[in-house]
């Protein structure tokens, strides 16, 4: 057994001191290049502290802003989560309408999708509740017959249901007018709805800055390497050999760029927690802001790697080529 | 089968400039060869299409019975693989030692590290500089320069080795030297294309030798010699 070993290890190794390589080093001198490029990208950029910095710093802010722009309009959308109880739909029912037809208008409601629940208020119950609450109970004795009619009270199971409920409900039988309470309610949730769209706006416009900022860095890199590259192509570097590099740069200053805004990010919450949870504690509310947390960590620097990479590529395609020998 | 066979091939510059007219030439497997002419008669031009830095306009280039026109863009480096080239200024890069320099070849080519470090002081060991594999280059006289640039040249044992004007500013006797390693590379089997002005010292070579004027083969064939 051992003997086979070392008898293939022998042959391997006159492989490779022939003329032809083998499949494995080949495998192998290309992840070894990776690996030199990864770390020789790396020290590059540390080397050079001052323009690396100012680069990674524009990436750590372009990818903070839209970052906490979404954690605002996901916390406030956490925080309103609870309020989807208070939204009701008033539906008045047509006078003289019989028993037997509430009953089935009662079951169609609750049969509808998006309902949470449905509650009788019958026109009697009505008038003792306006009586008790407004205090003008003796100006409605003076009326012929009850002005209020029977109604229910439904509640939809999110805020966001309650429009479409509205429509509904008014086309069914019996039905004779329905009302949407907690207008208030619906505009936070469009205000939400803008905050994310302005969440993917802003990230769209910045990312397309970190595009921008990566292939300048990189244009300049390849611009200081000239004399490299040239030598490289007219030794036999293939366009991927010479491309390696840059690209590793660029996704390098994507994921320095990530983790900054993280660390910015994460300091940020520690410092709001203090008076968001002050004043969770005045309303009586279970609050508490929610970071960025482990996934948001890393989706962070998937962002910030991607951009990176996209920026590098996008200056190695377009400056390479100007580089004789093609 | 001839090695490098040129067939009435012509280069005409973006400029218009037609700087090699109908040029037709043969070099067998293992030959060496000098070209010369006045100064823009075309020897950076005729080598840079053998490097394919440049394209020709019209006419095939054979190499080894394989018309390089035909060679997509995407093979193109594993034919420079094939071959090697010393530039008049020498292109060393001076961010990485010597040892690096040479490396640098068969790095590209995907070389194991322990084949690297075995080929690349073999190298320096025939140009006489293995003592300063660890220097950087600019720390070099030009002629030992120049030679790293030859080892460099020959570190991946290429199949044919060019070199534009390379004792461009050198003294006669290290000319001689370096001509003389040429010579030895020949030896092994490598067909050595070498441009160069130097009349003197080409005719005491006693080699063939190709003149260019004005773009044209205007003369091919061995030089007296004796001098
Ligand atoms: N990239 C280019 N674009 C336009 N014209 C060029 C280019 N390269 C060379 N030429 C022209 O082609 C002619 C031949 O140039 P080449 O460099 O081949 O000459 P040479 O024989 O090497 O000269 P020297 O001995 O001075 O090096 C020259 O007139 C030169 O001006
Ligand atoms: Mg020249």
């Amino acid at each position: 057994m051992a003997a086979t070993n070392s008898k293939s290890r022998n042959s391997a190794q006159r492989g490779a001191r022939g003329h032809v390589l083998s499949r494995l080093d080949r495998w192998r001198s290309y992840r070894d290049h990776h690996r030199s490029t990864l770390t020789s990208s790396a020290t590059k950029i540390l080397r050079e502290p001052l323009q690396s910095l100012l680069t990674i710093l524009v990436i750590a802010i372009a990818l903070t802003l839209p970052a906490a722009l979404y954690l605002g309009v996901e916390n406030i959308r956490q925080l309103s989560g609870g309020v989807d109880a208070s939204a009701q739909i008033s539906v008045f029912v047509k006078k003289g309408a019989r028993e037997s037809a509430l009953d089935a208008l009662s079951e169609t409601l609750e049969g509808l999708s998006g309902v949470a629940s449905v509650r009788y208020i019958s026109a009697q119950a009505a008038v003792d509740e306006f009586e008790a609450l407004s205090g003008f109970g003796s100006a409605l004795q003076y009326l012929d017959e009850n002005p209020l009619p029977d109604s229910f009270l439904v509640q939809p199971l999110l805020v966001s249901n309650a429009e479409r409920l509205v429509t509904d409900i008014r086309q069914l039988n019996l039905v004779d007018d329905v009302q949407l309470d907690l207008e208030w309610l619906q505009r936070l949730d469009a205000l939400l709805d803008m905050g994310r769209k302005l969440v993917l706006a802003l990230g769209a416009a910045l990312g397309l800055g970190v595009i921008l900022v990566v292939g300048n860095t990189i244009r300049l890199a390849i611009q200081s390497r000239r004399d490299e590259i040239t030598v490289v192509k007219l030794v036999g570097g293939t366009d991927a050999y010479v491309r390696r590099p840059f690209l590793y740069s660029g996704f390098l200053f994507g994921i320095f760029g990530a983790l900054v805004a993280a660390i910015l990010l994460t300091t940020l919450g520690f410092w709001l927690a203090g008076p968001v949870d002050k004043l969770a504690l005045l309303y009586r509310s279970q609050f508490s802001i929610t970071g960025l947390g482990l996934g948001g960590v890393v989706t962070l620097l998937l962002i910030g790697g991607t951009v990176g990479l996209i920026g590098a590529w996008l200056a190695v395609g377009q400056h390479l080529r100007k580089i004789k020998p093609r | 089968m001839s090695m490098i066979r040129f067939d009435n091939l012509s280069k005409r510059y973006e400029s218009g400039y037609e700087a090699l007219r109908s040029v037709s030439f043969e070099m067998d497997a293992g030959e060496m060869a000098f070209l010369t002419g006045h100064s823009g008669a075309g020897k950076s031009t005729l080598l840079k299409l053998l490097m394919l830095i440049e394209r020709p306009t019209s006419g095939n280039l054979l190499i080894n019975g394989k018309n390089l026109n035909r060679l997509p863009h995407s093979k193109v480096p594993f034919y420079r693989r094939q071959v090697g080239v010393v530039f008049q200024n020498h292109q060393l890069l001076f961010d990485r030692s010597v040892y690096d320099n040479v490396a640098l070849p068969l790095q590209v080519a995907g070389y194991s590290h322990g084949d690297i470090g075995r080929r690349v002081r073999a190298a320096l060991n025939s140009v006489g500089l293995l003592d300063r594999e660890k220097h950087n280059p600019i720390a070099l006289s030009g002629g030992e320069q120049q030679r790293v640039g030859i080892a460099r040249a020959v570190v991946h044992k290429p199949k044919i080795l060019l070199a534009d004007e390379p004792t461009g500013n050198l003294d006669p006797q290290l000319s001689t030297e370096i001509m003389a390693l040429f010579k030895r590379f020949q030896d092994v089997g490598v067909t050595v294309l070498v441009a160069s002005h130097d009349i003197n010292l080409i005719n005491r070579m006693n080699m063939r030798i190709m003149r260019l004027n004005q773009g044209e083969m205007e003369q091919d064939g061995i030089s007296y010699g004796g001098y």
